[in-house]
Protein backbone atom coordinates (compact mmCIF):
# COMPACT_ATOMS: atom_id res chain seq x y z
CA UNK A 1 0.00 0.00 0.00
CA UNK A 2 2.84 2.39 0.76
CA UNK A 3 4.85 1.97 -2.45
CA UNK A 4 5.45 5.55 -3.72
CA UNK A 5 4.86 4.43 -7.31
CA UNK A 6 1.49 2.89 -6.45
CA UNK A 7 0.50 6.04 -4.56
CA UNK A 8 1.54 8.20 -7.53
CA UNK A 9 -0.54 6.13 -9.98
CA UNK A 10 -3.51 6.20 -7.61
CA UNK A 11 -3.51 10.01 -7.35
CA UNK A 12 -5.20 10.28 -10.76
CA UNK A 13 -8.22 8.34 -9.51
CA UNK A 14 -8.34 10.39 -6.31
CA UNK A 15 -8.44 13.61 -8.36
CA UNK A 16 -11.40 12.40 -10.39
CA UNK A 17 -13.43 11.56 -7.27
CA UNK A 18 -12.67 14.72 -5.32
CA UNK A 19 -15.54 17.08 -4.51
CA UNK A 20 -18.28 14.77 -5.71
CA UNK A 21 -21.37 14.61 -3.52
CA UNK A 22 -23.85 11.87 -2.74
CA UNK A 23 -25.86 10.20 -0.01
CA UNK A 24 -25.24 7.30 2.39
CA UNK A 25 -27.17 4.15 1.42
CA UNK A 26 -25.62 1.85 4.06
CA UNK A 27 -22.91 2.00 6.69
CA UNK A 28 -21.12 0.15 9.48
CA UNK A 29 -18.90 1.05 12.42
CA UNK A 30 -15.60 -0.83 12.27
CA UNK A 31 -14.58 -1.73 15.84
CA UNK A 32 -11.98 -4.42 15.06
CA UNK A 33 -9.79 -2.71 12.42
CA UNK A 34 -6.99 -3.86 10.14
CA UNK A 35 -3.54 -3.39 11.72
CA UNK A 36 -2.70 -0.03 10.08
CA UNK A 37 -6.00 1.50 11.24
CA UNK A 38 -5.76 0.54 14.92
CA UNK A 39 -5.21 4.14 16.08
CA UNK A 40 -8.40 5.32 14.34
CA UNK A 41 -10.94 2.71 15.53
CA UNK A 42 -13.84 2.73 16.04
CA UNK A 43 -14.81 4.57 12.85
CA UNK A 44 -17.75 4.49 10.43
CA UNK A 45 -17.44 3.23 6.85
CA UNK A 46 -20.21 4.28 4.49
CA UNK A 47 -21.44 3.05 1.14
CA UNK A 48 -22.37 6.20 -0.77
CA UNK A 49 -24.58 6.62 -3.86
CA UNK A 50 -22.90 9.45 -5.78
CA UNK A 51 -24.88 12.20 -7.47
CA UNK A 52 -24.58 11.67 -11.21
CA UNK A 53 -24.05 7.91 -10.84
CA UNK A 54 -21.71 5.41 -9.28
CA UNK A 55 -21.00 4.46 -5.68
CA UNK A 56 -18.03 4.57 -3.34
CA UNK A 57 -17.13 2.76 -0.12
CA UNK A 58 -15.29 5.25 2.11
CA UNK A 59 -14.52 6.12 5.71
CA UNK A 60 -16.82 8.80 7.15
CA UNK A 61 -14.98 11.69 8.83
CA UNK A 62 -16.02 14.81 10.79
CA UNK A 63 -19.23 13.02 11.81
CA UNK A 64 -21.65 13.11 14.73
CA UNK A 65 -24.15 10.41 15.74
CA UNK A 66 -26.98 12.14 13.86
CA UNK A 67 -25.03 11.74 10.60
CA UNK A 68 -25.10 7.93 10.80
CA UNK A 69 -28.27 7.44 8.79
CA UNK A 70 -29.44 6.41 5.34
CA UNK A 71 -29.91 9.45 3.14
CA UNK A 72 -27.23 11.54 4.89
CA UNK A 73 -25.66 13.87 2.32
CA UNK A 74 -21.88 13.67 2.06
CA UNK A 75 -19.04 15.03 -0.05
CA UNK A 76 -15.78 13.38 -1.11
CA UNK A 77 -12.74 14.93 0.55
CA UNK A 78 -9.04 14.13 0.50
CA UNK A 79 -7.62 12.82 3.79
CA UNK A 80 -4.62 10.97 5.09
CA UNK A 81 -5.50 7.23 4.98
CA UNK A 82 -3.07 5.95 7.63
CA UNK A 83 0.00 7.14 9.50
CA UNK A 84 3.08 5.75 7.74
CA UNK A 85 6.26 4.92 9.63
CA UNK A 86 8.68 7.83 10.08
CA UNK A 87 10.46 7.32 6.75
CA UNK A 88 7.41 6.32 4.69
CA UNK A 89 5.31 8.23 2.16
CA UNK A 90 2.05 9.58 3.57
CA UNK A 91 -0.86 7.95 1.69
CA UNK A 92 -3.80 10.24 0.88
CA UNK A 93 -7.13 9.11 -0.48
CA UNK A 94 -10.86 9.71 -0.58
CA UNK A 95 -12.96 9.84 2.57
CA UNK A 96 -16.47 11.30 2.88
CA UNK A 97 -17.80 13.96 5.24
CA UNK A 98 -21.35 15.03 6.06
CA UNK A 99 -22.64 18.22 4.37
CA UNK B 1 -20.44 -35.72 -15.46
CA UNK B 2 -18.34 -38.80 -14.71
CA UNK B 3 -16.53 -37.78 -11.52
CA UNK B 4 -16.86 -39.77 -8.31
CA UNK B 5 -15.75 -38.84 -4.81
CA UNK B 6 -14.03 -41.97 -3.56
CA UNK B 7 -12.31 -40.56 -0.45
CA UNK B 8 -13.04 -37.75 2.02
CA UNK B 9 -11.60 -36.57 5.34
CA UNK B 10 -11.50 -33.58 7.70
CA UNK B 11 -9.18 -32.66 10.54
CA UNK B 12 -10.58 -31.15 13.69
CA UNK B 13 -11.17 -27.42 13.12
CA UNK B 14 -10.16 -24.93 15.79
CA UNK B 15 -7.22 -23.22 17.45
CA UNK B 16 -4.61 -25.87 16.69
CA UNK B 17 -1.45 -24.23 18.04
CA UNK B 18 0.42 -27.53 18.36
CA UNK B 19 -0.17 -28.63 14.75
CA UNK B 20 1.72 -27.42 11.65
CA UNK B 21 0.23 -27.03 8.13
CA UNK B 22 2.38 -30.02 7.07
CA UNK B 23 0.88 -32.17 9.84
CA UNK B 24 -2.66 -31.03 8.95
CA UNK B 25 -2.07 -31.99 5.30
CA UNK B 26 -0.62 -35.41 6.15
CA UNK B 27 -3.47 -36.28 8.51
CA UNK B 28 -6.22 -35.28 6.14
CA UNK B 29 -4.82 -36.44 2.78
CA UNK B 30 -3.70 -39.83 4.10
CA UNK B 31 -7.13 -40.05 5.77
CA UNK B 32 -8.84 -39.47 2.42
CA UNK B 33 -6.55 -41.98 0.66
CA UNK B 34 -7.32 -44.60 3.31
CA UNK B 35 -11.02 -43.87 2.93
CA UNK B 36 -10.64 -44.38 -0.83
CA UNK B 37 -8.58 -47.54 -0.36
CA UNK B 38 -5.82 -46.36 -2.70
CA UNK B 39 -2.08 -45.73 -2.53
CA UNK B 40 -0.11 -42.48 -2.77
CA UNK B 41 1.33 -43.51 -6.17
CA UNK B 42 -2.15 -43.64 -7.71
CA UNK B 43 -2.63 -39.86 -7.24
CA UNK B 44 -1.79 -38.10 -10.51
CA UNK B 45 -2.43 -34.51 -9.42
CA UNK B 46 -2.81 -32.48 -6.22
CA UNK B 47 -5.00 -29.35 -6.08
CA UNK B 48 -4.40 -27.20 -2.99
CA UNK B 49 -7.00 -24.62 -1.93
CA UNK B 50 -5.44 -21.93 0.25
CA UNK B 51 -5.56 -18.15 0.56
CA UNK B 52 -3.13 -16.79 3.15
CA UNK B 53 0.01 -18.94 3.17
CA UNK B 54 1.99 -16.19 1.43
CA UNK B 55 0.71 -13.18 3.36
CA UNK B 56 0.67 -14.82 6.80
CA UNK B 57 3.22 -17.63 6.58
CA UNK B 58 5.61 -16.32 3.93
CA UNK B 59 5.27 -19.66 2.10
CA UNK B 60 4.07 -19.81 -1.49
CA UNK B 61 4.61 -22.57 -4.07
CA UNK B 62 2.17 -24.70 -2.09
CA UNK B 63 1.67 -27.29 -4.83
CA UNK B 64 5.28 -28.42 -4.56
CA UNK B 65 5.37 -27.77 -0.79
CA UNK B 66 2.58 -30.23 -0.02
CA UNK B 67 3.48 -32.66 -2.83
CA UNK B 68 6.88 -33.03 -1.16
CA UNK B 69 5.35 -33.51 2.28
CA UNK B 70 2.88 -36.11 0.99
CA UNK B 71 5.34 -37.98 -1.21
CA UNK B 72 3.45 -37.10 -4.44
CA UNK B 73 6.80 -36.54 -6.12
CA UNK B 74 5.76 -37.20 -9.71
CA UNK B 75 2.26 -35.78 -9.50
CA UNK B 76 1.21 -32.43 -10.99
CA UNK B 77 0.55 -29.99 -8.15
CA UNK B 78 -1.20 -26.62 -7.98
CA UNK B 79 -2.26 -23.93 -5.51
CA UNK B 80 -5.68 -22.45 -6.29
CA UNK B 81 -6.63 -19.15 -4.68
CA UNK B 82 -9.99 -17.40 -4.67
CA UNK B 83 -10.18 -15.90 -1.17
CA UNK B 84 -12.71 -17.84 0.98
CA UNK B 85 -13.78 -19.76 -2.16
CA UNK B 86 -10.28 -21.22 -2.62
CA UNK B 87 -11.44 -24.68 -1.52
CA UNK B 88 -14.44 -24.75 -3.84
CA UNK B 89 -12.31 -23.48 -6.72
CA UNK B 90 -9.73 -26.21 -6.03
CA UNK B 91 -12.47 -28.86 -6.35
CA UNK B 92 -13.77 -27.23 -9.55
CA UNK B 93 -10.25 -27.22 -11.01
CA UNK B 94 -9.73 -30.87 -10.02
CA UNK B 95 -13.06 -31.82 -11.63
CA UNK B 96 -11.97 -30.07 -14.84
CA UNK B 97 -8.65 -31.93 -14.71
CA UNK B 98 -10.55 -35.22 -14.71
CA UNK B 99 -13.15 -34.15 -17.29
CA UNK B 100 -10.38 -33.09 -19.66
CA UNK B 101 -9.09 -36.67 -19.69
CA UNK B 102 -5.68 -35.55 -18.38
CA UNK B 103 -6.04 -37.30 -14.98
CA UNK B 104 -7.98 -40.30 -13.70
CA UNK B 105 -7.49 -39.95 -9.95
CA UNK B 106 -6.59 -36.73 -8.10
CA UNK B 107 -6.46 -35.34 -4.56
CA UNK B 108 -7.89 -32.01 -3.38
CA UNK B 109 -6.47 -30.48 -0.20
CA UNK B 110 -8.01 -27.41 1.45
CA UNK B 111 -5.85 -26.01 4.24
CA UNK B 112 -5.39 -22.83 6.27
CA UNK B 113 -3.38 -21.91 9.37
CA UNK B 114 -4.68 -18.65 10.83
CA UNK B 115 -4.39 -18.65 14.62
CA UNK B 116 -0.59 -18.33 14.66
CA UNK B 117 -1.08 -14.64 13.79
CA UNK B 118 -2.51 -11.53 15.45
CA UNK B 119 -6.20 -10.80 14.64
CA UNK B 120 -5.28 -7.37 13.17
CA UNK B 121 -2.80 -9.02 10.82
CA UNK B 122 -5.37 -11.65 9.81
CA UNK B 123 -7.95 -8.86 9.21
CA UNK B 124 -5.43 -7.02 7.01
CA UNK B 125 -4.55 -10.18 5.06
CA UNK B 126 -8.23 -11.06 4.52
CA UNK B 127 -8.83 -7.61 3.06
CA UNK B 128 -6.61 -8.76 0.20
CA UNK B 129 -9.88 -10.25 -1.05
CA UNK B 130 -11.54 -6.83 -1.28
CA UNK B 131 -11.04 -3.82 -3.53
CA UNK B 132 -8.29 -1.22 -3.09
CA UNK B 133 -10.90 1.42 -2.21
CA UNK B 134 -12.34 -0.88 0.49
CA UNK B 135 -8.83 -1.25 1.94
CA UNK B 136 -8.28 2.52 1.83
CA UNK B 137 -11.61 2.94 3.66
CA UNK B 138 -10.23 0.83 6.53
CA UNK B 139 -13.06 -1.62 6.02
CA UNK B 140 -12.91 -5.25 7.16
CA UNK B 141 -14.84 -8.33 6.05
CA UNK B 142 -17.25 -8.04 8.97
CA UNK B 143 -17.64 -4.41 7.86
CA UNK B 144 -18.49 -5.31 4.25
CA UNK B 145 -21.07 -7.91 5.33
CA UNK B 146 -22.42 -5.41 7.88
CA UNK B 147 -23.06 -3.00 4.98
CA UNK B 148 -24.88 -5.81 3.14
CA UNK B 149 -26.81 -6.69 6.32
CA UNK B 150 -28.04 -3.11 6.76
CA UNK B 151 -29.19 -3.03 3.10
CA UNK B 152 -31.16 -6.25 3.68
CA UNK B 153 -32.63 -4.91 6.93
CA UNK B 154 -33.74 -1.71 5.21
CA UNK B 155 -35.21 -3.49 2.19
CA UNK B 156 -36.90 -6.53 3.79
CA UNK B 157 -37.25 -5.73 7.50
CA UNK B 158 -34.67 -8.38 8.47
CA UNK B 159 -33.78 -7.98 12.16
CA UNK B 160 -30.75 -8.61 14.37
CA UNK B 161 -32.77 -11.43 16.01
CA UNK B 162 -33.29 -13.03 12.58
CA UNK B 163 -29.55 -13.01 11.98
CA UNK B 164 -28.87 -14.33 15.50
CA UNK B 165 -31.12 -17.34 14.73
CA UNK B 166 -28.65 -18.44 12.03
CA UNK B 167 -25.83 -18.55 14.60
CA UNK B 168 -28.02 -20.42 17.11
CA UNK B 169 -28.94 -23.07 14.51
CA UNK B 170 -25.39 -23.54 13.29
CA UNK B 171 -23.92 -23.77 16.80
CA UNK B 172 -26.57 -26.44 17.56
CA UNK B 173 -25.50 -28.41 14.47
CA UNK B 174 -21.82 -27.92 15.40
CA UNK B 175 -22.53 -29.36 18.85
CA UNK B 176 -23.27 -32.67 17.05
CA UNK B 177 -20.06 -32.56 14.96
CA UNK B 178 -16.94 -33.95 16.70
CA UNK B 179 -14.64 -32.06 14.27
CA UNK B 180 -16.31 -28.66 14.82
CA UNK B 181 -14.51 -25.75 16.51
CA UNK B 182 -17.46 -25.04 18.84
CA UNK B 183 -19.52 -27.63 20.71
CA UNK B 184 -21.52 -25.26 22.88
CA UNK B 185 -25.10 -24.38 21.87
CA UNK B 186 -25.83 -20.64 22.18
CA UNK B 187 -28.97 -18.55 22.57
CA UNK B 188 -30.43 -15.59 20.66
CA UNK B 189 -29.76 -13.43 23.75
CA UNK B 190 -26.10 -14.46 23.85
CA UNK B 191 -25.68 -13.44 20.20
CA UNK B 192 -27.42 -10.10 20.73
CA UNK B 193 -25.33 -9.37 23.85
CA UNK B 194 -21.97 -10.33 22.31
CA UNK B 195 -19.75 -7.35 21.64
CA UNK B 196 -20.01 -5.43 18.41
CA UNK B 197 -17.46 -6.11 15.68
CA UNK B 198 -18.93 -4.06 12.82
CA UNK B 199 -22.42 -2.77 13.59
CA UNK B 200 -24.94 -4.34 13.24
CA UNK B 201 -22.79 -7.51 13.29
CA UNK B 202 -21.66 -8.80 16.65
CA UNK B 203 -18.99 -11.33 17.59
CA UNK B 204 -21.43 -14.27 17.47
CA UNK B 205 -22.67 -13.22 14.01
CA UNK B 206 -19.14 -13.86 12.70
CA UNK B 207 -17.39 -17.08 11.77
CA UNK B 208 -14.21 -17.56 13.80
CA UNK B 209 -10.52 -17.49 12.88
CA UNK B 210 -9.58 -21.15 12.55
CA UNK B 211 -6.97 -23.73 11.63
CA UNK B 212 -7.89 -26.88 9.77
CA UNK B 213 -7.71 -28.98 6.64
CA UNK B 214 -10.02 -31.10 4.49
CA UNK B 215 -9.31 -33.47 1.63
CA UNK B 216 -11.06 -35.37 -1.14
CA UNK B 217 -10.02 -38.03 -3.63
CA UNK B 218 -11.81 -37.66 -6.97
CA UNK B 219 -11.72 -40.31 -9.67
CA UNK B 220 -13.29 -41.51 -12.89
CA UNK B 221 -13.60 -44.86 -11.13
CA UNK B 222 -16.83 -45.49 -9.27
CA UNK B 223 -17.37 -47.12 -5.92
CA UNK B 224 -20.40 -49.22 -5.01
CA UNK B 225 -21.25 -46.82 -2.17
CA UNK B 226 -19.96 -43.87 -4.18
CA UNK B 227 -21.04 -40.27 -4.34
CA UNK B 228 -20.94 -38.52 -7.70
CA UNK B 229 -20.38 -34.87 -8.54
CA UNK B 230 -23.23 -34.00 -10.90
CA UNK B 231 -22.54 -30.24 -11.17
CA UNK B 232 -19.56 -27.93 -10.62
CA UNK B 233 -19.91 -24.26 -11.47
CA UNK B 234 -18.16 -20.96 -10.77
CA UNK B 235 -19.36 -17.39 -11.30
CA UNK B 236 -17.79 -14.04 -10.53
CA UNK B 237 -18.83 -10.47 -9.74
CA UNK B 238 -16.99 -7.23 -8.99
CA UNK B 239 -14.43 -7.28 -6.16
CA UNK B 240 -15.85 -4.24 -4.43
CA UNK B 241 -19.42 -3.74 -3.17
CA UNK B 242 -19.55 -0.25 -4.69
CA UNK B 243 -19.45 -1.63 -8.26
CA UNK B 244 -22.35 -4.10 -7.80
CA UNK B 245 -25.68 -3.89 -9.61
CA UNK B 246 -27.56 -5.11 -6.49
CA UNK B 247 -26.68 -4.99 -2.80
CA UNK B 248 -29.47 -7.25 -1.52
CA UNK B 249 -28.29 -10.33 -3.40
CA UNK B 250 -25.02 -11.93 -4.47
CA UNK B 251 -25.30 -12.13 -8.24
CA UNK B 252 -22.40 -14.60 -8.48
CA UNK B 253 -24.26 -17.04 -6.21
CA UNK B 254 -27.42 -16.76 -8.31
CA UNK B 255 -25.50 -17.35 -11.53
CA UNK B 256 -23.41 -20.24 -10.20
CA UNK B 257 -26.55 -21.89 -8.80
CA UNK B 258 -28.50 -21.52 -12.05
CA UNK B 259 -25.65 -23.12 -14.03
CA UNK B 260 -25.30 -25.92 -11.48
CA UNK B 261 -29.02 -26.78 -11.46
CA UNK B 262 -28.94 -26.84 -15.26
CA UNK B 263 -25.85 -29.09 -15.35
CA UNK B 264 -27.44 -31.50 -12.86
CA UNK B 265 -30.87 -31.32 -14.49
CA UNK B 266 -32.55 -30.59 -11.16
CA UNK B 267 -34.23 -27.73 -9.26
CA UNK B 268 -33.53 -26.16 -5.88
CA UNK B 269 -36.43 -28.08 -4.33
CA UNK B 270 -34.68 -31.40 -5.10
CA UNK B 271 -31.84 -30.67 -2.63
CA UNK B 272 -32.00 -32.59 0.68
CA UNK B 273 -28.95 -31.15 2.42
CA UNK B 274 -26.93 -28.00 1.74
CA UNK B 275 -23.74 -26.47 3.06
CA UNK B 276 -24.20 -22.72 2.49
CA UNK B 277 -21.46 -20.11 2.94
CA UNK B 278 -22.31 -18.52 6.33
CA UNK B 279 -19.13 -16.51 6.97
CA UNK B 280 -21.51 -14.10 8.72
CA UNK B 281 -25.11 -14.78 9.73
CA UNK B 282 -26.46 -12.41 7.05
CA UNK B 283 -24.54 -14.45 4.46
CA UNK B 284 -26.64 -17.58 5.10
CA UNK B 285 -29.82 -15.53 4.71
CA UNK B 286 -28.56 -14.12 1.40
CA UNK B 287 -27.41 -17.59 0.29
CA UNK B 288 -30.73 -19.36 0.91
CA UNK B 289 -32.47 -16.71 -1.18
CA UNK B 290 -29.86 -16.52 -3.97
CA UNK B 291 -29.62 -20.33 -4.23
CA UNK B 292 -33.36 -20.40 -4.91
CA UNK B 293 -34.48 -22.14 -1.71
CA UNK B 294 -36.53 -19.11 -0.60
CA UNK B 295 -37.85 -16.03 -2.37
CA UNK B 296 -36.02 -12.76 -1.66
CA UNK B 297 -36.73 -11.43 1.80
CA UNK B 298 -38.25 -14.63 3.21
CA UNK B 299 -35.28 -16.81 4.26
CA UNK B 300 -34.64 -15.14 7.63
CA UNK B 301 -38.07 -15.99 9.05
CA UNK B 302 -37.86 -19.54 7.69
CA UNK B 303 -34.50 -20.11 9.39
CA UNK B 304 -35.85 -18.68 12.66
CA UNK B 305 -38.91 -20.98 12.40
CA UNK B 306 -36.57 -24.00 12.25
CA UNK B 307 -37.38 -24.89 8.64
CA UNK B 308 -33.75 -25.83 7.87
CA UNK B 309 -32.73 -27.14 11.34
CA UNK B 310 -31.85 -30.80 11.95
CA UNK B 311 -34.78 -32.65 13.50
CA UNK B 312 -37.27 -29.89 12.62
CA UNK B 313 -36.86 -29.55 8.83
CA UNK B 314 -39.44 -31.19 6.58
CA UNK B 315 -36.81 -31.69 3.88
CA UNK B 316 -33.84 -29.35 3.34
CA UNK B 317 -31.31 -29.07 6.19
CA UNK B 318 -28.72 -26.28 5.91
CA UNK B 319 -25.21 -26.45 7.37
CA UNK B 320 -25.45 -29.75 9.20
CA UNK B 321 -21.67 -29.49 9.81
CA UNK B 322 -22.24 -26.33 11.84
CA UNK B 323 -21.34 -24.18 8.86
CA UNK B 324 -18.49 -21.70 8.87
CA UNK B 325 -20.06 -20.18 11.99
CA UNK B 326 -20.06 -23.27 14.21
CA UNK B 327 -17.63 -25.69 12.57
CA UNK B 328 -15.00 -23.00 11.99
CA UNK B 329 -13.64 -21.27 8.90
CA UNK B 330 -10.04 -22.13 7.99
CA UNK B 331 -10.31 -20.17 4.72
CA UNK B 332 -8.86 -22.59 2.15
CA UNK B 333 -10.32 -25.67 3.88
CA UNK B 334 -13.91 -24.45 4.08
CA UNK B 335 -15.06 -25.18 0.51
CA UNK B 336 -13.56 -28.67 0.70
CA UNK B 337 -15.02 -29.32 4.16
CA UNK B 338 -18.49 -28.49 2.83
CA UNK B 339 -18.17 -31.30 0.27
CA UNK B 340 -16.67 -33.71 2.84
CA UNK B 341 -19.76 -33.08 5.00
CA UNK B 342 -22.09 -33.76 2.06
CA UNK B 343 -20.24 -37.02 1.31
CA UNK B 344 -20.88 -38.15 4.91
CA UNK B 345 -24.54 -37.16 4.62
CA UNK B 346 -25.05 -38.93 1.28
CA UNK B 347 -23.23 -42.07 2.45
CA UNK B 348 -25.38 -42.08 5.59
CA UNK B 349 -22.37 -41.93 7.91
CA UNK B 350 -22.97 -38.50 9.52
CA UNK B 351 -23.94 -40.00 12.87
CA UNK B 352 -25.85 -37.72 15.25
CA UNK B 353 -26.27 -35.08 12.56
CA UNK B 354 -27.47 -37.44 9.81
CA UNK B 355 -30.20 -36.06 7.56
CA UNK B 356 -32.40 -39.13 7.07
CA UNK B 357 -32.51 -40.41 3.51
CA UNK B 358 -30.37 -37.61 2.00
CA UNK B 359 -29.76 -38.30 -1.70
CA UNK B 360 -28.93 -34.89 -3.19
CA UNK B 361 -26.55 -32.33 -1.66
CA UNK B 362 -25.41 -28.81 -2.57
CA UNK B 363 -22.25 -26.98 -1.48
CA UNK B 364 -22.05 -23.18 -1.82
CA UNK B 365 -18.69 -21.47 -1.31
CA UNK B 366 -18.20 -17.69 -1.59
CA UNK B 367 -15.01 -15.66 -1.99
CA UNK B 368 -14.76 -12.10 -0.69
CA UNK B 369 -18.02 -10.23 -0.29
CA UNK B 370 -19.47 -12.22 -3.21
CA UNK B 371 -16.95 -11.69 -6.01
CA UNK B 372 -16.53 -15.45 -6.44
CA UNK B 373 -19.17 -18.12 -5.94
CA UNK B 374 -18.75 -21.87 -6.41
CA UNK B 375 -21.60 -24.38 -6.38
CA UNK B 376 -21.24 -28.16 -6.36
CA UNK B 377 -24.11 -30.64 -6.49
CA UNK B 378 -23.55 -34.19 -5.29
CA UNK B 379 -25.73 -37.24 -5.73
CA UNK B 380 -25.69 -40.63 -4.05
Amino acid sequence: MLSPVKLWRNQKKVGEMLGRTGKIISWTTVRVPPADFSDQAPYPVALVELDGGGRITAQLVDWEDQNLKTGQKVANVVRRIIKPNTEGVIPYGIKVKPI
Amino acid sequence: MNVSIIGAANTKFGELWDVSPRALAREVVFGALKDAGIEVRQIQALFVGNMLSGMLGGQEHLGAFFAEELGFTNAAAFKIEGACASGGLAIHTAVNGILSGQYETVAVLGVEKMTDHKPEDVATALMGAGSSQERAAGCTFPGLYAILARMHMQEFGTTEEDMAAVAVKNHYHASLNPNAQFHRPITIEAVLKSHKVADPLKLLDCSPISDGASALVLSVRRQASGVKIVASSVATDTLGLDQRASLTELQATKEAALRAYKQAGIEAKDIDVAEAHDCFTIAEILALEDLGFYIKGSAARAIQAGEVTLGKAKKLVVNSSGGLKGCGHPIGATGVKQVVELVAQLRGTAGARQVAGARMGLAHNVGGSGATAVVHILKR
